[in-house]
């Protein structure tokens, strides 16, 4: 095999890759309306690493040759006969000619140079491998950041109203061109704040009939007017788009009205979006990147609810990387593995009382799980991120390090109540760590599912470890592998095998290498010291057998006992809770929710919330909209933004907005003013306030007079909650709930509460919360009630005789030598 | 407690204004619509029809010329219909004759109204103090022209009443209160109070009179409410004034009071007092005859009012009148006057007015006296219900200033930066007047701001 050779099926490779990619041109991001990713990427950027692989082995100086070489381990300090070279690859060569000499190993002396002594004090495993420990931080430190900075949303800030400058009027219009001339009316009596009018800037017009008109500031005609010049008090420019008739007779007709426009800085209808904003900036990777890496979350996800989960595409380019690094996930990218090694290094590695060996019936209980985890999942019972690895450390991080977050950056007070659910959740995750006390890493050699996945992925691998004849028994390799992946004769157990390099860092021969899987080079010869292990096939049919038995019923236990105590769908008087905009009907929802708790933590003021055992098992923590405690942002749509699986679509906030969650219903034996008790207004507020306008005053208990008319300032203004435009945000009930129950203490619960269930939510698999709303308008608006359009005048003076021609010299009549 | 203090903001507008809680103080809301668009039904002369290809153009009073179509030239009602191209979008406006200078009509111009060489329109001037600013003629024939086209909105509002509602609309309704049947009961408890609804609300009352064209006495009070609603909701006084004149409004009614109030406003206060003059007036009539600076007038129908079982409010109108024309001394005495009496004709309407006169007087305290000069130096702590719950601020005056002013409990979940900004922009002002909230959370700027403003008012000398 020569170079040339290698080089030839690099570009090979790289051509094929390429002719792939230009095959598909489907963006892979659309993840929205569920389209299909192009898989033909993945196949093509797999092709793509590979022809970088080959290339750079084939710069490779050593005399075993290999087709794909991924040693990155730092070889273990050796003397060097003179003229041997250092480092035979193309990677340690270039480092080694960027770093300076003296921060180097001397080869001849074996004196370490100061970064093999850093390294060591770090630790052995760092000196042995570096690189694995450095990627392992990152995203660590990535999954950290993604976590506690960009699910974060208490940095967004709303715009500014900006100013407004009243009194304006129509100096003239240029017809042809479209441009209008305003000036600034010369009347005195100002009240509102000027604001400096720039050349090219977009202000927005109204006239003071719009704003008189009691119409909210937000729903009155607007016209977007782009400024061309400002010069002295006069400015021009033309209106971005068509005007509304109204408003443009009335602007036309400004200078009679004495300076009736209103100028402002900022369109005062434009809905606040700050937290969808902030969290869009703020996700420069995706929120759930982690997640949607495990593959588990997906598969699982993608049988469950038998349908095609966008996360799939990621999934499937996680494992296609890991046919070449053979479970480099479990080795580099789990933050969870990573949080596991922290713990064996602070914790677990001091204490030896209970540690067991390394051979036991618990070493292949990942497998068994995982068919246990897929047969639920057949069933359609989604329990896999119950024990799903990346979905563990993010429940993890959410219930043990979110309220500290909450609670030091914001206020104590703010962290909502732990129930059954949380404590199950934190326990899970303890123990999870507290396996580490067994063997490190035991969770994630033996138990972990989503490593199961990876370990049947290493079927295909295309790389794996290999040791050369030069091994000299020494067991160093065998003391420092995390994942009991080296047998007795010190060869591979390659479903085990994270490439983490480790052994190659210490093994003094440097036999250990990295590549392709059919390298016979060299080779050690197998069962040499001779090893009592016995391969899963030969461990015995039983065993297996009886183990894959045991997964298969546990499976259908689970699905079992979790439908029989669950969401009990088909019982319409079964709990319905609310539920997070955007999610995909209830009973897809529980199929695809995979319990990360992600949107918990992207979500402002916790208005989601883990269920409980409200729907048994099988709603555990899902999330649900606690109104009592928090309303539902209009301008925030991160929880789809952050889901991982779409149980909640990942909507745009105009969507999201009028996304009905659900209904608020008033209880009238407990509203105040529908009781009769006090005035109150605040849920009307509220939703006002959010820009829904979705409850109106009606008056209840008025009197009347003798005549039958309503007496002034009798009865209360109670609120009536328009059904086609609540979408069940939930602030009315925060508020009420807030001030009538918890700080007046007047009523038990709050009196309007937003309920789930039939006809009062939408929950659309597909398609646009937008067009379902117009649809539902249009159907409203035949059958509203409508004038004929007459208009009726009393006592019209009586009109002139009707004349069929006039004089063409007169139309108008206004005397006998004009028209007018 | 409540918001009591928002309350008591709001109730300053709410004062000078008859409408629900706006905050456009009538005094600047005069503004005159001068054209009306759309079809209006009973055009007679169809005069001409120009050809496509004619290209007419019309220049306006204020200079503004518009090239396009004139499709219609009505003599009797001295207007024109015009189609222009504005901003590319074809429109079709109705223009009269004395917004029109000249129009060139199948290429020949001609000068409609000549422009009056000092360059004052008549219809420019708005002040509503003082002296009158327009003849009575010129009030009239605005009235006439004006308030009896359907307004500008007219066309594109949709109705939105339920179907189940009685269109017959009789004079009394009978059974129980039901908003879905009554039209009254329909425009009191849903129209008035929400005002999405009171365009459409206007337009049924407009579709009522064309039902009750026979009948006398309904198309009476049809145009009463018409009146009342042109009146209270939308300040269009010149459709107020119209309407209110002819269902023959009596002023010992309130609808009396507001057509000399419609005329006060449209610019010739004569025609108001000369209207109110020697008769029996509603007690409305002290809040307008203070509005008008008349306080002498308001007084002696007050004093009227004071000795019939109507005490409680005239004292109240009172009140307002002198708290408008800056009296507040005398005002908080007239507002005294209804707590010390406490009794109504029951313990509703006790509570009422008296809530009523203490919110007033707290409101002047802490708003319209409120100046931080008069202040004892000290540190001041008072409350006020927020979002979520109670918040407590604690105010520093030292040597007459505002030293400090600190957010010292809440329970606040979203507050952005209104715990450091409100007090902040109180410092900053020296005062609790006219302090902007902080974007996105208004409720909490504005409990800070009440509580800020009690606690000053603790120290108030």
């Amino acid at each position: 095999m020569r170079p040339i050779q290698q080089r030839g099926l690099a570009l090979a490779s790289l051509l094929f890759s390429l002719a792939l990619a230009a095959l598909t041109n489907q963006p892979i991001d659309q993840k929205v309306f569920g389209q299909l990713p192009g898989s033909a990427w993945v196949v093509a950027g797999f092709f793509a690493a590979v022809a970088a692989l080959l290339l750079f082995t084939s710069f490779d100086r050593r005399s075993q040759k290999a087709w794909l070489r991924l040693d990155w381990f730092m070889p273990a300090l050796r003397r060097r006969k003179t003229g041997e070279a250092v480092s035979h690859s193309l990677f340690g060569r270039i480092v080694r000619k960027l770093i300076p000499a003296g921060f180097q190993s001397n080869y001849s002396t074996k004196k370490r140079g100061p970064i093999r002594r850093l390294l060591r004090r770090f630790g052995l495993s760092w000196l042995a491998s570096p690189v694995r420990r450095i990627v392992q931080a990152i995203c660590l430190f990535t999954f950290l950041a993604l976590f506690f900075y960009t699910c974060w949303p208490y940095d967004a800030r709303p715009a500014s109203q900006g100013s407004t400058s009243d009194r304006w009027v129509l100096v003239n219009m240029d017809e042809p061109s479209g441009e209008f001339r305003f000036e600034r009316s010369s009347d005195t009596a100002t009240r509102s704040v000027a604001f400096e009018i720039a050349i090219g800037q977009t202000v927005y017009l109204t006239d003071k009939i719009s704003l008189d008109s009691g119409v909210q500031l937000d729903q009155i005609p607007i016209g977007s007017f782009q400024v061309s010049s400002n010069q002295s008090g006069q400015i021009a420019g033309t209106f971005v788009n068509a005007l509304d008739p109204v408003l443009q007779d009335s602007i036309i007709h400004s200078e009679s009205g004495g300076g009736s426009i209103t100028i402002f800085q900022r369109d005062p209808t434009a809905r606040p979006s700050h937290y969808a904003d902030n969290l869009a900036r703020k996700e420069r990777i995706p929120a759930e990147t982690f997640l949607i890496i495990d593959p588990l979350v997906s598969l699982s996800t993608a049988i469950a609810s038998r349908s095609w989960v966008w996360s799939l595409a990621c999934a499937a380019i996680i494992l296609f990387v890991c046919v070449l690094i053979p479970r480099g996930f479990c080795g580099y990218l789990c933050p969870l593995g990573t949080t596991i090694d922290l713990f064996d290094w602070a914790i677990g590695r001091r204490t030896k009382r209970f540690r067991v060996p390394d051979d036991g019936w618990w070493v292949h209980i990942k497998y068994y799980l995982l068919a246990g985890t897929l047969v639920a999942a057949g069933c359609g019972v989604l329990v896999s991120g119950f024990i799903s690895a990346v979905p563990v450390i993010t429940r993890g991080m959410l219930f043990l390090f979110a309220p500290l977050q909450t609670g030091t950056l914001r206020g104590w007070h703010l962290i909502p109540s732990f129930h059954l659910g949380h404590v199950l959740s934190i326990a899970l995750f303890l123990c999870v760590l507290g396996l580490g006390f067994l063997r490190p890493r035991f969770w994630c050699k033996y138990v972990c599912p989503s490593g199961a996945v990876f370990s049947l992925g290493n079927l295909f691998r295309v790389t794996e470890r290999k040791v050369e004849s030069s091994c000299i028994n020494c067991n160093k390799c065998v003391e420092i592998c995390p994942f009991d992946a080296i047998k007795p004769d010190f060869t591979t157990r390659t479903t085990d095998c994270t490439m983490c390099q480790s052994c190659g860092g210490v093994c003094p021969t440097h036999a250990i290498k990295f590549v392709e899987r059919w390298n016979v080079v060299e080779l050690k010869v197998e069962d040499e010291p001779p090893t009592q292990e016995t391969s899963l096939g030969r461990r015995g049919f039983l065993s297996l057998a009886a183990g894959s038995t045991a997964a298969a019923v546990g499976g259908l236990t689970v699905a079992a006992a979790t439908k029989s105590w669950g969401a009990d769908l088909s019982n319409p008087n079964a709990i319905r809770p609310v539920r997070p905009p955007g999610s995909v009907p209830e009973k897809e929802f529980l199929e695809m929710c995979i319990r990360c708790g992600e949107c918990f933590k992207a979500c402002p003021n916790d208005v989601l919330q883990p269920e409980g055992f409200q729907q048994g098992l099988e709603g555990l923590w899902s999330p649900i909209v606690v109104a009592d405690w928090a309303g539902c942002e209009s301008s925030c749509n991160a929880c789809g933004q952050v889901c991982p699986t779409g149980a909640i679509r990942a909507l745009p906030i105009e969507e999201k907005r009028v996304a009905r969650m659900g209904l608020a219903i008033v209880n009238e034996a407990t509203c105040l003013p529908a009781a009769g008790r006090e005035e109150c207004d605040l849920c009307v507020q509220e939703c006002n306030a959010a820009g829904y306008h979705a409850i109106e005053y009606t008056q209840v208990g008025v009197e009347l007079n003798e005549a039958g008319q309503p007496i002034e300032g009798t009865g209360l203004a109670a609120p009536l909650v328009m059904a086609d435009k609540c979408v069940g945000c939930g602030l009315c009930q925060t508020r009420c709930h807030a001030i009538n129950v918890k700080e007046k203490k007047l009523i038990a619960e709050s009196a309007i509460i937003v309920a789930a269930g039939q006809d009062r939510e939408d929950r659309l698999l597909t398609g646009s919360y937008l067009e379902l709303r117009q649809e539902e308008q249009a159907a409203a608006s035949d059958n509203a009630s409508t004038s004929d359009g007459g208009f009726f005048i009393p006592e019209t003076p009586p009109s002139q005789p009707e004349t069929t021609q006039e004089p063409d010299d007169d139309p108008f009549g206004v005397n006998d030598a004009s028209p007018f | 407690m409540k918001t009591q203090l928002v309350e008591a903001q709001n109730n300053r507008s709410r004062q000078t204004d008859p409408r629900i809680a706006r905050c456009f103080p009538v005094e600047a809301a005069k503004y005159f619509h001068a054209s009306a668009i759309g079809s209006i039904v009973f055009l007679a002369f169809a005069l001409c029809v120009g050809t496509a290809f004619c290209q007419d153009s019309i220049e306006l009073m204020d200079g503004t010329k518009l090239t396009g179509q004139i499709i219609q030239i009505r003599k009797a009602d001295k207007e024109v219909d015009f189609n222009a191209s504005v901003n590319g979008q074809p429109t079709e406006s109705t223009y009269r004759y004395e917004q029109i200078h000249a129009a060139t009509y199948r290429g020949k111009r001609f000068v409609i109204t000549a422009k009056d060489s000092s360059g004052s329109s008549p219809e420019k001037k708005s002040t509503t103090d003082g002296r009158n600013t327009r003849t009575k003629a010129e009030v009239n024939e605005l009235i006439q022209t004006v308030g009896k086209t359907p307004p500008a909105w007219y066309e594109s509002t949709p109705l939105s009443h339920p179907k189940t509602l009685d269109l017959d609309w009789p004079l009394k309704a009978s059974g129980r209160w039901n908003e879905s049947k009554n039209v009254g009961q329909y425009i009191w408890g849903r129209v008035n109070p929400n005002p999405s609804r009171w365009r459409s609300g206007l337009k049924l009352v407009h579709e009522c009179t064309k039902l009750h064209q026979g009948n006398r006495t309904l198309l009476e009070r049809d145009m009463e409410m018409l009146g009342k609603l042109y009146f209270t909701l939308l300040q269009d006084y010149e459709r107020a004034a119209y309407w209110l004149e002819r269902s023959q409004a009596g002023l010992n009614t309130e609808a009396g009071i507001y057509l000399a109030s419609c005329y006060w406003r449209l610019g010739n206060r004569d025609m108001a007092l000369s209207l109110m003059r020697g008769k029996s007036l509603h007690i409305d009539a002290i809040k307008l005859l203070g509005d008008m600076g008349e306080l002498d007038g308001a007084l002696i129908v007050a004093r009227v009012y004071e000795k019939t079982s109507l005490a409680n409010e005239a004292w109240l109108n009172t009140g307002d009148a002198l708290r408008g024309a800056g009296r507040f001394d005398d005002a908080i005495r007239s507002y005294q006057k209804v707590i010390t009496r406490n009794k109504a004709r029951n313990e509703e309407y006790r509570k009422r007015y008296v809530g009523r006169a203490r919110d007033a007087i707290t409101a002047i305290n802490l708003f319209d006296k409120a100046d931080v000069s008069k202040v004892a130096d000290g540190t001041y702590i008072d409350s006020s219900t927020g979002y979520n719950g109670v918040i407590q601020v604690r105010v520093v005056v030292n040597d007459s200033k505002i030293e400090d002013v600190k957010v010292v409990k809440h329970r606040e979940k979203q507050f952005y930066a209104a715990l450091t900004d409100t007090p902040q922009q109180i410092i900053d002002s020296q005062g609790v007047q006219e302090i902007d909230g902080t974007s996105g959370a208004t409720i909490t700027s504005q409990a800070i701001i009440s509580a800020a403003a009690k606690a000053l008012a603790q120290g108030a000398r």
